[in-house]
């Protein structure tokens, strides 16, 4: 157990816990837009930072990214400092110039009081923050279809050779934890479109809805043991299934008292 | 460019294909064709079980590697402050007009590329001029046409 101050309170946190776990957990609320619970802390969007200081650091502070900051023992940390916020706006300053349309990022930069952008604004940029969740968790899913291409400038997100990825098997992860919802996807009922490939999706066979693609089922089935009979049937018809066991089970112990 | 499967499988075993030795196979892919060919990059993610997505995020993060062929005989140009204040500039379009050919641009019969670099380290020699990989410091517009002639 470790003990630190977090805005003047005393709290308790694991040994190698990050201190952006232990304050969200304490109730601080700390803005952040690279950071995902399934993967490694990365550090990347900076809105996390936070003031640190020791008693014996004689009135000196340091300004770190608390996910990727482990707690130390009688640290201080103030997440709200007048010199946090204002590091804060400077961040949120310039990602609305990366992504003036993201509504996303709009709103962010609004709550900090930020609702022009002092810089020159992307006006016809893709609203992309680089904050590399739709990468990192695509790896994390074990597909690593998609990647950072290039750099500087010139950074983006994309498949291989800029085609349709040969890995992807069109679970949706990366579009779905994009922090400013810029990885589109289409699905039209029986297939589902997503970085230039088509997919087919699994029609439920009770119910005809669809449920996910046959290539991440089939993924699925093999690295994870699932039958690959569960994904023929939707998650609502898997529960009315489960009602219909249940139930039977009633039965059959009311049969067995008696 | 058709890739020589043997060439690519030696590259492969020089390096015991470990993953970790990923930026030393794509050097000598690139040192073998000049660039590095989409079919080859495949080859590489099959061959050192690394997925294609960060090959190809490696391929394109190093200036070093090349995705389009480049010419026999590559001219770097620094164009770092030292450079750029000894007249990197003047060099530079002297190169270009030579060759009829801008920065990053490869001439049409694959003799020549043209590359500027931000600092080659070499900043007492200023303006430095690199053809393949052979550095030539206190470069001038004279000295530039003999250069090329050479080569």
């Amino acid at each position: 157990m470790v003990e630190l101050t977090i805005n003047g309170r005393v709290v308790h946190a694991n040994e190698g816990e990050m201190l952006l776990a232990v304050c969200r957990r304490e109730g601080f609320r700390i803005p952040a837009l690279c950071h995902h619970e399934a993967i490694e802390p990365f550090g990347a969007c900076r809105l996390c930072m936070v003031e640190i200081t020791k008693k014996e650091w004689k009135g000196w502070s340091n300004y770190v990214t608390s996910c990727l900051y482990p707690v130390e023992k009688n640290l201080i940390v103030l997440t709200d400092s007048t010199k946090v916020i204002e590091l804060r706006k400077t961040v949120l300053d310039l990602q609305l110039a990366r992504c003036p349309n993201s509504p996303e990022i709009r709103q962010l930069a609004a709550e900090y009081g930020v609702n022009q952008t002092s810089y020159e604004p992307v006006v016809d940029g893709d609203n992309c923050i680089l904050c590399g969740i739709c990468t990192r968790i695509c790896e994390k899913m074990g597909f690593s279809a998609i990647s950072t291409v290039g750099r500087g400038h010139d950074k983006v997100v994309a498949p291989p050779l800029k085609e349709a990825p040969p890995d992807c098997v069109g679970c949706l992860a990366c579009s779905l934890n994009c922090p400013t919802h810029v990885i589109p996807y289409i699905d039209n009922g029986s297939t589902r479109i997503i970085w230039g490939r088509t997919f087919e999706l699994i029609k439920c066979s009770k119910c005809g809805k669809p449920t996910i693609t046959r290539d991440f089922a089939e993924s699925l089935s093999k690295t994870k043991s699932i039958p690959a009979e569960y994904f023929e049937v939707c998650d609502e018809c898997h529960r009315r299934e489960i009602s219909l066991t249940m139930g039977s089970i009633a039965n059959w112990e009311r049969e067995a008292a008696k | 460019m058709s890739h020589d499967r043997g060439k690519l499988e030696a590259i492969f075993d020089r390096y015991s294909r470990q993953p970790e030795s990923l930026i030393a196979v794509l050097q000598d892919i690139q040192k073998e064709y000049r660039y590095l060919p989409g079919p080859a990059l495949l080859e590489t993610a099959e061959a050192l079980k690394v997925p294609l997505s960060k090959v190809f995020s490696v391929s394109t993060f190093y200036n070093a590697f090349s995705l389009t062929p480049k010419g026999e005989t590559v001219v770097r140009i620094c164009v770092g402050t030292t450079c750029h204040i000894r007249g990197a500039k003047v060099i530079q379009q002297q190169i270009e007009n030579m060759l009829g050919i801008k920065a990053g641009e490869t001439t049409p019969d694959m003799k020549f590329t043209i590359e500027v670099v931000a600092c080659v380290g070499a900043c007492a020699m200023a303006p430095v001029v690199a053809v393949n990989d052979q550095f030539h410091g206190g470069v001038t517009v004279a000295g530039l046409k003999r250069l090329v002639k050479k080569v």
